[in-house]
């Protein structure tokens, strides 16, 4: 067993709103090993992009800022680190991409020069290295023609393409750690599963670890070894992807997958019948009520226990973990999702 | 946008059934500044309208001491001092904020209207419509807006009136242009055309479904539309072009021009410590406002 | 480009043509009988039938219209009611002179307010922020006029820093002559230009492409001077561009307070005099300097911001 390159512990961060403090992320913790992909589910507001930009200390200060725990990237703990350490690795160790293709690059440079300037930045080439390195990145992410479309500018690529600059430019100083905070949320679903399968084939490469943020539990399915889900700034349950699917404890884990609109497989009679819902609002995580933050919601919750004090987070088999005062026990179902995840856990086990 | 509110998400801390303007009431009460503001804004109005109903300064041309006589504090009259005239500066300040609240409020019930209703029918009908009513706005527009006024002035003779309209005319056109701009865009949207679809005719569309929509903009546009009329008619009347005959802060600082050179300096500090303070006031009310009638920047 | 800057151009026209027939309907129709202004109490029926013919007054007034276009094709109009001298000649004179006295306080005050909204927004949301936003609001909440009169009473009168009023063209003495407008222009308008520039700071701060850029490790002077200034400076340097007609404009209450014979105090004694001619002449002529650089900005535009392409 290596030891993992990216270690979140108890980690806490908060920001300073208009009535009061609000703490996104309440304790998470998690371990990322080398060539691992691991997803953060959850819904919106569930601390789960945060989350993810404590790892890369663009936490907005003011008004946010982290306050407890630790991050520790190849043991070096990242929280409280100074500036221009931080800067070495942000880009170069630890790259980021994000959500919105459309507007997450400068629309005022060429997609070579951006892609360039983290390259002259932590690799200190020249130009003329630089922008040859830029070219091969462009093709390494399959965007055709590359010596021409370096010198283009972002708004002459369309959605797709832009994200594939994104990887590249993430992926151009040779990160250990990818972290992709919802790549394909604001991509057709076409594009998705390109984008998706390109992520893949570069972590296999690269043996490159990824941190994928989503919501979207079909692409948990196709790419994640682990799981952490995430609600209300709190981890609910973490597992491998086995484990979510087949053997999920916590209730909203539960909730989450029985609502996935099932596709209509041959002569299950599941499929048919009403979509299932998890009832309710996300609570205000400025006022948040004294137990269990999903008990106002959950069907198995049980007033005396559950709302005296938060679970913790426990051990329900092994490397799975669920907090709940009430976990499920029985395996589920599997549905169209889960026949995805069985058939791409089985690839995974083959590899 | 990484802003605070998608990065962190806090979800509805808001109760449910709050409109816009109770929403924007309750952010702007937090805003201690903004309130005191309000407040002297409101304190102008009610001098203003007291000056009107004759309880205050009407009696700005009475003799109340020597000339020239510097501020003392044995009569609220002589507070800062006496002008040439031996006449009270202090009452001829009130005045003034009579003058400069009247200018203020005329002049935006003037272009406002004006601007409304233009900006709407053009934004609203688009076509050659449109087309007219912005070539007559770009056309106007095309005219430094100093010379506009000036020429309006010449025109229209000198006197309180005349700067009204001087200013309603010339201000119509932001006010026209933003309301165009909103109107385009409410025009297409989901609810406009789900009151269309539901049998509503132009009129009921523009008046009661878009309308409504934008009336936030026309607030705040008023409120630095007040400010702009204020400061110009003290420009205009510091040059000779505005009122006659009765004290503005512009006559006064007119007369302060010579005042200067013999160490008068009181007559110029009252009406500038005056203006500053309603338009301070002014210009924080409509940042504020429009601060917190801004949905997004919750 | 050359199609647009074609098409614009040709554009240009029925706004002037409009421009003309907003001038000339203020002046020959709504305004008072210009040669009654002009002759006084004394004058006969007949001076008056006279002048009004020297004048073409007497024609129908599409043939006046007809005149008044002529006169801005040929950039001729006419002579001054008060002064009699060429109306395209005083301007002439008065032009540059608002410029040299408007522009060092212009520039300047664009510097500043670019290094100062760079800095606030480096700073924002701390104190520093704070206090120069409340400084803003003051500088531009205060009458221009105060300004004016204190700056001349305690920098030119009681310290005699500067010339208390007056004016002269000539290399170096009119160094001494701009100096104190140029303060006061700064004063007057850093506060307004600051403000707007912050705003435009901080709009890009909050961009996407920006967190993007801190997430490639660069340091925050890079992010600022580089990532955030080159998109800010676009709309910067629009607004900014189109602000340089008013530089001729002029001033009116600076040149009318120091006695600088440029086009404000030209067209303040106009009004007072009722020169009908400088005014039409001021209005025109400044008009198509303006529409002019309208469109120098569009095009301008469309060379910093790659997005923008002119069809």
């Amino acid at each position: 067993m290596s030891t993992p390159v990216l270690e979140v512990k108890n980690l806490r961060t908060a920001f300073r709103v208009e009535g009061g403090q609000l703490i996104a992320v309440d304790d998470v913790s998690f371990s990322v090993m080398p060539g691992q992909t691991i997803g953060i589910v959850g819904e919106s507001g569930c601390g789960k992009s945060v989350t993810s930009l404590s790892i890369m200390g663009l936490i907005p200060n003011p008004p946010g800022k982290i306050i407890g725990g630790e991050i520790l990237y190849k043991g070096k703990n990242l929280v409280n680190l100074p500036a221009p350490e931080m800067r070495k690795i942000r880009g170069n160790e630890i790259s980021m991409i994000f959500q919105e293709p459309m507007t997450s690059l400068n629309p005022v440079f060429t997609i070579g020069n951006q892609i360039m300037e983290t390259i002259i930045l932590h690799q200190k080439l020249s130009k003329a290295d630089a922008k040859l390195k830029a070219i091969e990145m462009l093709r390494l992410v399959g965007i055709p023609a590359p010596e021409r479309r370096v010198d283009d500018y972002p708004h002459q690529l369309s959605g797709g393409m832009r994200q594939r600059v994104m990887i590249a430019m993430a992926l151009s100083c040779n990160p250990s750690v990818l972290i992709a905070d919802e790549p394909t949320t604001a991509l057709d679903v076409t594009i998705q599963a390109q984008i998706l399968e390109l992520i893949k084939g570069l972590r296999e490469k690269l043996n490159m670890a990824v941190v994928l943020i989503t919501h979207d539990l079909g692409v948990v399915a196709e790419t994640c070894n682990y799981v952490v889900v995430m609600y209300a700034g709190k981890v609910v349950e973490q597992g491998t992807a086995e484990d979510i699917f087949f053997r999920p404890s916590h209730p909203y884990t539960r909730g989450l997958l029985n609502s996935i609109p099932a596709e209509r497989a041959d002569g299950d009679e599941r499929k048919k019948g009403r979509l299932e819902t998890i009832p309710g609002l996300v609570p205000n995580l400025l006022n948040l009520p004294k137990g269990c933050r999903f008990m106002e919601r959950c069907k198995r919750a049980q007033p005396e226990t559950c709302s005296k004090a938060e679970p913790a987070l426990d051990l329900v088999g092994a490397g799975h973990k669920a907090a709940c005062f009430f976990p499920y026990k029985e395996e589920r179902t599997p549905g169209a999702t889960e026949s995805r995840a069985e058939g791409a856990a089985k690839n995974r086990a083959e590899a | 946008m990484s802003t605070i509110s998608t990065v962190a998400a806090p979800v509805s801390s808001a109760p449910l059934g709050r409109s816009l303007w109770g929403d924007a009431w309750v952010r702007m009460k937090r805003d201690k500044i903004a309130m005191a503001s309000l407040g002297v804004v409101i304190f102008y109005f009610l001098l203003a309208i007291s000056v009107k109903l004759g309880l205050v300064a009407h009696n700005w041309g009475e003799t109340v001491g020597k000339e020239y006589q510097p501020p003392s504090l044995e009569n609220w009259k002589l507070f800062f001092g006496t002008d040439i005239f031996g006449r009270s500066v202090v009452m001829k300040t009130i005045y003034g904020a009579y003058i400069s609240m009247t200018v203020g409020v005329v002049a935006s019930l003037i272009a406002i209207p004006i601007g409304v209703s233009l900006g709407a029918i053009a934004g609203y009908f688009g076509g050659w419509v449109d087309d007219i009513i912005t070539w007559f706005y770009t056309t106007i527009s095309n005219i430094p807006g100093i010379l506009l006024l000036l020429s309006m002035a010449l025109v229209l003779g000198k006197g309180l009136w005349s700067i009204n309209i001087a200013l309603g005319v010339t201000y119509w056109i932001g006010t026209c242009r933003l309301i165009r701009g909103e109107f385009m865009k409410h025009k297409e949207r989901d609810y406009v055309q789900a009151a269309r679809s539901l049998g509503a005719g132009h009129t009921r569309r523009i008046f009661i479904h878009i309308l409504p929509n934008v009336f936030h903009i026309i607030i705040i546009n008023f409120s630095f539309l007040f400010v702009a009329a204020i400061k110009t008619e003290v420009i205009l009347s510091y040059l000779g072009l505005g009122v006659q005959g009765v004290p503005s802060w512009g006559t006064m600082i007119d007369e302060s021009k010579l005042e200067l050179a013999r160490g008068v300096w009181w007559q110029l500090t009252s009406a500038s410590i005056a203006m500053l303070i309603v338009v301070l006031a002014l210009n924080i009310v409509g940042d504020a406002l429009r601060d917190c009638l801004d949905p997004k920047l919750k | 480009m050359l199609n647009y800057i074609l098409r614009r151009i040709l554009y240009m026209v029925p706004i002037l043509f409009g421009i003309a027939l907003i001038v000339f309907l203020l002046f020959n129709v709504v305004g008072g009988d210009p040669v009654l202004l002009m002759v006084g109490r004394h004058a006969t029926p007949e001076m008056i039938q006279e002048l009004r013919h020297e004048l073409g007054l007497d024609r129908a007034l599409i043939y006046q219209f007809g005149d008044f276009l002529k006169q801005i094709a040929t950039f001729d109009y006419g002579r001054s009611f008060s002064t009699k001298q060429d109306v395209m000649q005083m301007i002439l004179r008065a032009a540059p002179v608002s410029f040299v006295v408007a522009a060092p306080g212009f520039v300047i005050t664009i510097f500043l307010a670019i290094g100062l909204s760079l800095f606030v927004a480096f700073w924002r949301g701390t104190w520093i922020d704070k206090i120069i936003v409340i400084s803003c609001v003051f500088l531009i909440s205060a009458p221009s006029l105060a300004y004016i009169l204190f700056g001349q009473y305690f920098l030119a009168y009681q310290m005699g820093w500067f010339p208390i009023s007056g004016f002269d063209m000539s290399f170096p003495a009119v160094l001494s002559y701009i100096g104190l407008p140029m303060i006061i222009w700064l004063v007057l308008s850093v506060g307004g230009e600051l403000r707007f520039f912050r705003t435009v700071m901080l709009d890009e701060i909050n961009q996407d492409y920006i967190r993007t850029a801190r997430s490639k490790g660069l340091s925050e002077r890079v992010v600022m001077f580089k990532h955030v200034l080159k998109n800010a400076m676009i709309p910067i340097i629009t607004s900014v561009v189109i602000e340089i007609p008013l530089l001729i404009t002029g001033s009116l209450l600076i040149e009318n307070f120091f006695a600088i014979p440029g086009m404000g105090s030209q067209l303040v004694d106009a009004v007072n005099t009722s020169d009908l001619p400088v005014i039409k002449a001021q209005v025109m002529v400044l008009s198509m300097l303006y529409m002019i650089f309208n469109l120098f900005t569009d095009i301008l535009y469309s060379l910093v911001d790659p997005r923008v392409s002119l069809k």
